[in-house]
């Protein structure tokens, strides 16, 4: 350590030598990438407010007045309010299955290692690696005998089972790495195990909780092949299913209207991602590194 | 854990209350865990031991089922679908880890090394595409290549390039594959970019500094630094890719429905329309149990690769 050379660049540009020229290039080249994830996203702008012979006559002019007609089309026939709703149904009904049930699993496999336990434990993370399509037609049967066919449970609550592994995990080793002098403080004043459980330990595993509401309401949102299977009757429909009904529906024929649909059906992702992108990419890269 | 167990051990009134203090704990366990065994055995395990028994069966839900042996998983590959979505889904994974993980890896680099003020949130925007939901992202997949309307049609008839508006993107057996993993790179890439920035950016300072000291350029930094020591994460994430795309149902059903003819079915698409339009279901149940079968081979070599990691 004594012999530590004095460095004689700037800390914190700690990085290979780059030319100026290099930098320049890669930085274009990085640009124009952004440029084409964005592109698709602003594209329909330009057509939106079009009428469909505007449209055909010149469709890459800029429109001559603003109509917000094919907004409108657009969302009768997606019906999107209902979508909306239907979709967060869901959510809420995956967070308040999964969050919990994860977390207390979490919890006696970190905290009360036994035989039995280590055992569960596999037996859980073995279904981490069920593909969900392997079980869909049992699924699907399955939703029958429970009566529980084309309404929103029945797609929420398989969607929980193929999360929990995943989150249980996540827990386990959230908690294993809690330090364990305030636990047994708590039972030394005679705490019991529940009182540990949820007013010592869970508030300490707040993180992962966020993490986990965060990530389980993503992966509901964006569910499409469950859905697909589950929901059959269309006022049940969650919005994925109805985007696309509306893409098989109505086809690209008439590009305002579909330009009108797509700006409709990015616009809540995108302003949820804008608001939190920040924990959204935490979120999934420590839920990556760590699984 | 064996922590735990001696401060257990030398709790006071241990050995009064033992019993009591036992029951307790067997209790607070149970009640902690069935939840989760719950929703296992009645949402997971139940329909996967349903899933092997009816893979032998001939049943349409309806009628009787018929126990058939091997015979649906024979007929599958004897059949052109089948054959045709396994197929796809084997040259989605190859074509998946070598274009997607080092294009990916590529502008993870970039952005870790060549990092100022205007490159800094371009990471930001790179995962977007994978936050949006697959149905919109296969809408703007259309948006972009549908005949006639399409963006890149449009553009083309705009500027007079007779050659590319007459390409159909969707509808040509050979190219409608390619559009689709064209919308899929697009998708997913974001996602490869963040996990391996994030392990770029874990390479210690003190390695970096000498790097930079001995004046390696970003090409020698890149070959004898950062790729032998992120290659764990590199292998990592192409099996991720790989057993992903055992599974890749959303993105061609939504565009292309598997066609034209079969030439974008995968697996997924089979074991749908066996299931749920044809009614066939020991058939899609066979499908199901080659698509567990081949996620389990990918995983099984995931984790040799990790045991591997941690012998060294």
């Amino acid at each position: 350590m004594r012999n530590q050379p004095t460095i004689s660049v700037p800390l914190g540009r700690a990085y290979p030598v780059r030319s100026k020229l290099t930098e320049i290039v890669v930085t274009a080249i990085l640009i124009l990438l952004a440029l084409a994830v964005i592109l698709p996203l602003v594209l329909p702008f330009l057509f939106v407010f079009k009428t469909r012979l505007e449209y055909n006559y010149n469709p890459w002019g800029w429109p001559t007045e603003i109509r917000w007609i094919n907004f409108i089309e657009a969302w009768r026939a997606i019906r999107i309010g209902e979508g909306l709703l239907n979709t967060f149904y869901v959510c809420l009904g995956a967070i308040a299955c999964t969050v919990p049930t994860a977390a207390m699993a979490g919890y006696i496999f970190a905290r009360y290692r036994t035989k039995v336990t280590e055992v569960l434990f596999y037996f859980v993370l073995a279904g981490y690696f069920v593909p969900v399509q392997m079980v869909l037609i049992p699924l699907y049967q399955l939703c029958g005998l429970l009566n529980i066919t084309d309404t929103l449970p029945g797609l929420f609550l398989p969607m929980t089972a193929f999360g929990i592994p995943f989150w249980t995990i996540i827990y386990r080793s959230f908690f294993t790495g809690l330090p364990n002098e305030l636990a047994e403080a708590a039972r030394i004043d005679g705490a019991g195990h529940a009182n540990i459980f949820f007013r010592i330990m869970l508030p300490l595993a707040k993180p992962a909780t966020v993490l986990a509401t965060l990530l389980v309401f993503m992966g509901a949102w964006s569910d499409y092949l469950l859905s697909l299977i589950m929901i059959n009757s269309a006022k049940n429909y969650t919005m994925q299913l109805r985007i696309a009904s509306f893409m098989n529906q109505y086809g690209v024929d008439h590009m305002p209207r579909y330009a009108a649909a797509t700006i409709i059906a990015a616009a809540p992702t995108v302003i949820l991602y804008i608001i939190g992108h920040r924990w959204i990419i935490q979120g999934t890269l420590a839920g990556a590194l760590k699984g | 854990m064996h922590k735990n167990a001696k401060t257990f051990a030398i709790m006071p009134g241990k050995n009064r209350s033992k019993k009591k203090r036992d029951w307790n704990e067997l209790i607070f366990k149970t009640l902690l865990l069935t939840p989760a065994v719950l929703f296992l055995v009645v949402f997971m395990y139940y329909p996967i031991e349903e899933t092997f028994r009816l893979s032998m069966t001939r049943s349409t839900g309806l009628g009787p089922t018929v126990f058939v042996g091997f015979q649906n998983y024979v007929r599958l590959f004897q059949n052109e679908e089948f054959l045709m979505g396994l197929k796809n889904v084997l040259r989605w994974a190859f074509w998946s880890v070598v274009i997607q993980i080092p294009f990916s890896f590529f502008i993870a680099f970039s952005l870790s090394v060549f990092k100022n003020r205007i490159t800094k949130p371009l990471r930001v925007i790179y995962y977007l595409a994978n936050v949006l939901p697959s149905a919109i992202t296969a809408m703007l997949g259309r948006f972009v290549f549908a005949p006639r309307h399409g963006v890149i049609p449009s553009l083309a008839n705009k500027f007079n390039w007779q050659w590319l508006a007459r390409i159909d993107f969707l509808g040509d057996p050979k190219l409608a594959f390619w559009s689709i993993f064209a919308v899929a790179t697009w998708a997913y890439c974001g996602f490869y970019v963040i996990y391996l920035m994030a392990n770029i950016e874990q390479i210690p300072k003190d390695i970096r500094e000498s790097a930079q000291l001995d004046g390696a350029t970003p090409w020698q930094y890149a070959r004898y630094i950062v790729i032998p020591m992120t290659s764990y994460a590199i292998r990592i994430v192409s099996i991720l890719c790989i057993v992903g795309s055992m599974k890749i149902f959303d993105l061609p059903w939504l565009m292309t429905t598997g066609g034209p003819g079969y030439a974008t079915s995968t697996l997924g698409i089979v074991l749908y329309k066996s299931g749920f339009v044809n009614w066939q279901y020991g058939r899609a149940a066979a499908v199901g149990v080659v698509i567990f079968l081949l996620s389990l081979f990918f995983t099984i070599i995931q984790f040799s690769l990790q045991r591997k990691e941690s012998d060294l």
